[in-house]
């Protein structure tokens, strides 16, 4: 773990894996969609709208595993002050902000066709908006914080508080009544025929490969701009 | 209710929201990594 | 203890502490956040006549007539203890079938008999191509408790 800490190190690792990830998760997410649009059958009650399945699970899962990821982050800078955790927490934010917003417009066009409403502001629904809103929250807090010169505890203290709603949205369909479905997808396995599931994991695995070669992106460019500001600084100060 | 247009805006949706964010972090990495290039140099 | 690892057993401890409180509070709030009432709520719970609410369960299979005018339905809803009859005027959504989920939203107008503002269409979470699923009969097992 500490070796990621040091940022050169992370660099020398993170060039190589951006690319890689990149376009891995790009083909993948490609082959998954191509085929979950053109080969594999409709679903018998639903029919076609079946098919936006394989856009609204991953980006929910990105949508929740960000957040788990801003958590973990947030601990690790917290209790072992590594400044490229929080770097790291912050470069998920935007990403995981606009996937669980992929999430929630693909489930609001599934719903009209199938439930026959937009929205309803069921328990599965609402925290999935709650969690939006959460993302729209850190974004601006680091943000603030980072513009004053803070050293991210704020946002990370709010990281790890904001990982409350993760459970929230799992059980909403288990232990609420909802609109929505309950779980497709378990531990002990899956209620979707195989024939409509196979593209569901690599599209999952392609967008998930999508997602890190993003927070990469981003981590990298955060780190960067640092450096220009450490010698813009250093070439103030000493003339 | 015909079913094609809802799955094909999501489709379309979700596609470009993907690729604008892609995109923008690219953009946004090789400028900062650029400067801080043409910085070291001087 | 070093000072990290006291910060490590810190934030875990808030965590955890974090985390039961709201799975403990989403159970307690288990009847109050619930999106709709069974009719076994329904009955259970005397819900006043006149108010609005929604009330969900699976339209009882055989149950679904048309009316003569061609616009009003007439519906069995079930979980299986209780049945209630909802009449809805209006266009149902392409998932709305007997042996299948339903949300209605409306109000009881005596006790067992309610009137329909609104219909959605509640699936459960089995897909499969259709020549999976046999006969085409659908049941929504996951309303059934």
């Amino acid at each position: 773990m500490h070796i990621f800490a040091n940022p050169v190190r992370f660099l020398q690792l993170a060039r190589p894996l951006t690319g890689w990830c990149g376009w891995i998760g790009a083909v993948l997410v490609v082959a998954g969609l191509g085929a979950g649009l053109f080969l594999t059958p409709p679903d018998y009650l639903q029919g076609e709208t079946v098919r936006i399945m394989y856009l609204h699970v991953p980006s929910a899962w990105l949508g929740m595993a960000g957040w788990g990821g801003i958590a973990v982050a947030s601990i690790m800078e917290l209790v072992w002050r590594h400044p490229l955790a929080g770097i790291a927490a912050r470069a998920v934010a935007l990403p995981g902000a606009v996937f669980t917003g992929i999430c929630l417009a693909t489930g609001s066009i599934w719903g009209r066709p199938t439930w026959g409403t937009w929205w309803e502001w069921d328990g599965r629904l609402t925290s999935m908006l709650v969690l939006l809103f959460v993302y729209i929250a850190y974004i601006a807090l680091a943000e603030a914080e980072a513009d004053r010169g803070g050293q991210g505890r704020i946002a990370a203290i709010f990281g790890i508080v904001g990982v409350v709603n993760l459970p929230i949205i799992h059980f909403s369909v288990l232990w609420w009544r909802t609109l929505h479905q309950g779980e497709s997808i378990g531990i002990t396995g899956s209620s979707i025929a195989g024939s409509i599931l196979w593209p569901l994991p690599v599209a999952l695995v392609g967008f998930t490969l999508l997602f890190v070669s993003i927070v990469l992106m981003r981590m990298r460019a955060m780190l960067a701009r640092q450096k220009v500001e450490a010698r813009l600084r250093r070439m103030g100060t000493e003339p | 209710m015909s079913q094609w247009p809802f799955v094909i805006a999501a489709y379309v949706l979700a596609g470009v929201a993907t690729l604008a964010l892609a995109l923008a972090s690219f953009v946004q990495m090789r400028k900062a990594e650029r400067a801080a290039e043409a910085l070291k140099r001087r | 203890m070093k000072a990290k690892n006291q910060r490590l057993v810190l934030a875990l401890l808030a965590l955890v502490a974090l985390v039961g409180a709201v799975l403990l509070g989403m159970s307690a709030l288990k009847d109050q956040a619930s999106y709709f009432y069974s009719p076994s709520d329904a009955v259970r719970d005397h819900v006043e006549l006149g108010r609005t609410v929604r009330l969900g369960g699976m339209v009882e299979k055989g149950s679904l007539r048309r009316e003569p005018d061609g616009v009003t339905i007439d519906f069995r809803v079930t979980d299986g203890a209780a049945t209630v009859t909802a009449r809805y005027t209006g266009i149902v959504p392409d998932l709305f079938r007997e042996g299948s989920g339903v949300v209605a939203e409306g109000r009881f107008t005596a006790p067992g008999r309610f009137a329909a503002d609104t219909i959605l269409a509640k699936h459960d979470e089995n897909y499969k191509p259709p020549e999976l699923a046999g006969n085409g009969m659908h049941e929504t097992g996951s309303l059934k408790r």
